[in-house]
């Protein structure tokens, strides 16, 4: 899969579904939390049928657990094979995280030690969860706010290990690199550096908190200056990737989602050429001209 | 194969910490002058539980103004005391609630709780059950005669019967509605209701009655025509009986609660 670039989307949340449906607001396209699907009828898959009708979507999920030491959900992996084939997303993605161990679920995405053991063990994962799913998918990076005693490297080698034992692709959060390196006391533009290029398919953008010393990531508030600096800056590493913003708390409106999609739009087309945006940047540079 | 060994007992120690059990998993963690390890994962801790109770929240908004902020958080309390999530899905995470609300003290002392609970948890599996083909009247009339005695019914995943001691639906109806509930009554005998969801996606309810109970629930069972017209008799002559059937059958598919006709 080389770098298709879709331009700006937004994720799509239950609060904006008759706005989307009534209005088809110009966004490029959607991304979607799988797990809110895998329902058997209803609203919610009329909704996303209608909405699909309309959209380019990718599926982003919360629960595969790829990092767990229990084995992989295979009924888990059924329901979201079969969603692919309903949605046909233009591409998957979840945490490189574990979730639940056991058979309990956090519901959290929690991290895991930096070291051989947890690579192979990941990396193994996502190929069987590839072959399974008949596709490469994207994983993310987390926010996090503990290290483990046990971890061997930084955060960074891991992902970039991961992916190469893997084949798979990367979904960076800039926010969540933004939060860790606060938390963990790193530079993000040396995160940024670290990533293979190739292998970057997607961005998101997202808002934090502030929880004493530590950033946690909210995803309730809007996008702050500092992450879109540093969005800019890996715009100037990675080139045109795929962008979008989460939002999961305090949702507003959907014009005021649209606008801080509008910044991003801006900063992507003040930052790169018109040949590296492709269609989607050209039209927005004829519509600032 | 050591290194996979340590990693299971790590996840294991990190989520008996999450669950607020004894956990081994504090000295495997860095502390910084900015925060100690406990406080690190005090922020997951408390995060599991933030996140359940706004699961269960969003669940059972009617029973949480019932009860108020306080009872309401004790419910979710017990309920993530006692039922970890073992589901990939938020959504399914509180559907033990009615049980809880029937099995533990003090909540079981309030019988109306559990009713409101189920009715809520009812509306929310209504709401995405499978969508179906719907039976038509037309279908109905194209049944040939022989085909009446042996008749089966097959219903939408979304039709459910809810029996209830309380008037928890006009209590339900009320809190829905920002309005006082009214005073708790408990009714002279079981009083049946149907929920179901129609096929422009909207879930209806009303009461059944007894003969229409005793009707919609062998029909629920698999029961054929045969055998509800029989069950019928206890309540009508045996020439009102079949008329009365027949105008139940009518009803179910007009309310669009059939998916098939078998025979």
């Amino acid at each position: 899969m080389s770098r298709p670039f879709l331009g700006f989307g937004l994720g799509l949340r239950t609060e904006h579904y008759q706005h989307v449906i009534e209005h088809r607001p110009q966004v490029d396209w959607f991304e979607i939390i799988s797990e809110n699907y895998m329902v058997s009828g209803g609203k919610p898959l009329a909704n996303l049928d209608k909405i699909r009708a309309d959209y380019p979507m990718v599926m982003h999920g919360v629960s595969m657990s790829i990092g767990s030491t229990d084995p992989l959900n295979q009924v888990y992996l059924k329901k979201l094979k079969h969603l692919i084939e309903r949605v046909e997303p233009k591409w998957v993605s979840d945490h490189l995280c574990w979730t639940s161990v056991e058979q309990v679920n956090s519901h959290d995405l929690l991290p895991l030690p930096y070291n051989d053991a947890a690579i192979n063990h990941i990396a193994d994962r996502i190929s069987q969860v590839q072959d399974f799913l008949g596709r490469p998918i994207l994983i993310e990076n987390l926010s996090s706010y503990v290290t483990y005693k046990e971890s061997e490297m930084t955060e960074w080698e891991f992902v970039n290990e991961v992916v190469k034992r893997s084949g798979c692709y990367l979904l960076l959060d800039i926010n969540n690199i933004f939060v860790s390196a606060h938390n963990h006391h790193f530079k993000p533009e040396t995160y940024i550096d670290a990533m293979p290029s190739e292998q970057v398919m997607q961005f998101h953008l997202a808002g934090h908190s502030y929880n004493g010393e530590m950033i946690i990531d909210t995803h309730d508030h809007d996008v702050c200056d500092p992450v879109w600096a540093l969005y800019e800056y890996a715009l100037k590493r990675f080139g045109a990737v795929s962008t979008m913003i989460e939002r999961d708390d305090n949702i507003p409106e959907f014009a005021e989602l649209r606008a801080e999609l509008t910044q991003a739009e801006e900063i992507a087309a003040k930052t790169l050429s018109a040949q590296q945006l492709g269609i989607s940047g050209r039209a927005l540079l004829r519509g600032a001209a | 194969m050591a290194g996979l060994n340590q990693l299971r007992q790590l996840q294991q120690d990190f989520m008996h910490y999450v669950l607020g059990e004894s956990s081994e998993i504090v000295p495997q963690i860095e502390s910084t002058p900015a925060l100690s390890a406990t406080g690190r994962l005090d922020l997951y801790a408390t995060a599991y539980k933030l996140r359940l109770k706004e699961a269960i929240s969003t669940d059972y908004e009617v029973l949480h103004t019932y009860l108020g902020d306080e009872q309401f958080d004790s419910v979710m309390e017990a309920y993530i005391r006692l039922y970890p999530s073992h589901i990939t899905n938020l959504r399914y995470y509180s559907i033990e609630m009615t049980t809880l609300l029937k099995t533990q003290a003090p909540f079981n002392q309030h019988p109306v709780l559990a009713e409101l609970a189920t009715i809520e948890s009812s509306f929310a599996n209504s709401f995405d059950a499978k969508d179906q083909s719907i039976i038509t009247l037309t279908e109905l009339a194209t049944l040939a005669a022989e085909a009446w005695a042996t008749l089966q019914l097959s219903f939408q995943q979304s039709v459910q019967v809810l029996p209830m001691a309380f008037n928890s639906f006009a209590i339900w109806r009320a809190v829905s509605n920002d309005e006082p509930p009214p005073a708790l009554e408990t009714a002279s005998e079981i009083a049946h209701w149907v929920l179901w969801r129609r096929a422009d996606l909207i879930s209806h309810y009303r009461p059944l009655d007894a003969a229409e109970h005793v009707a919609l629930n062998l029909a629920l069972q698999g029961e054929n025509f045969a055998v509800i017209c029989e069950a019928l008799l206890d309540f009508f002559s045996e020439e009102e009986t079949p008329m009365k059937a027949v105008s139940y059958l009518q009803s179910w598919i007009n309310e669009e609660m059939l998916s098939g006709l078998d025979y």
